[in-house]
């Protein structure tokens, strides 16, 4: 599964994305677990970052089948 | 419609796009780069962003600005990419009948974009570090989200 990093997240993982191998289905809460895990730098941050699929933000417990990646947002300071 | 660019902001694009002859007044905001943030002196600033949802952001936000404040025209664009002090890094065009409600739906385009919209600024120094600004949680993914 394709996680997207934006933001601080892409300098504190060294890479703009990570490739978890994971299980489909499977629920954002337990993709960050596994991404904590894989990228120890990336932990500090999540619990501030959201989380998105496509246009949406999704929640902890949404669950994922695979055909999308999840993106990962930091706190925003567009403007 | 775009809302998310690569290219120098184009304030006459925007105001032809919002031309309309029921309007007595023309709002625009416009946000650059500045050479100090917390402090410190910046040579640069690099915009990047999640541009999935931050076009459809800017596309609901334009509309809400409309129905909301009873302005006729609310453009939106944000530019990616490396910009230059004083370089435009956003820009909100509204027209409205009246100046008092293009005044206001102008300052709430700004406020709300700055807290909903998924862009990031890097700062970059005079000695060439990098520094991304803190900013604002959109959510945590603890969270709910409406219709998720």
């Amino acid at each position: 599964m394709r996680i997207e990093l934006y933001g601080v997240l892409r300098e504190a993982a060294g890479a703009s994305e990570v490739e978890l191998q994971v299980t489909a289905p499977v629920a954002v809460e337990s993709l960050l677990d596994e991404l904590a895990g894989q990228v120890p730098g990336l932990a500090p941050h999540l619990p501030r970052a959201a989380c998105a699929v496509g246009d949406s933000l999704v929640s902890r417990r949404h669950t994922l089948d695979g055909s999308q990646a999840l993106a990962i947002l930091p706190p925003v300071s567009g403007g | 419609m775009e809302h998310i660019t690569d290219q120098p902001l184009d304030m006459a694009q925007l105001l032809e796009e919002t031309r309309n002859p029921t309007c007595g007044a023309l709002v625009v905001f416009e946000g650059t780069v500045r050479n100090r943030h917390q402090g410190q002196s910046v040579a640069r600033m690099q915009y990047t962003a999640y541009k999935p949802l931050a076009e459809r952001v800017l596309t609901e936000l334009e509309e809400h600005v409309k129905r909301h404040f009873g302005v006729a025209e609310c453009r939106i664009m944000h530019r990616v990419g490396d910009m230059g002090i004083g370089e435009g890094s956003v820009m909100i065009v509204v027209r409205a009948e009246h100046r008092e409600e293009a005044f206001t739906a102008a300052k709430y385009a700004i406020d709300t974009l700055k807290v909903q919209v998924p862009v990031w600024k890097n700062d970059i120094y005079p000695d060439g570090t990098t520094a991304y600004q803190d900013g604002v949680s959109l959510s945590s993914c603890g969270q709910d989200h409406p219709g998720s």
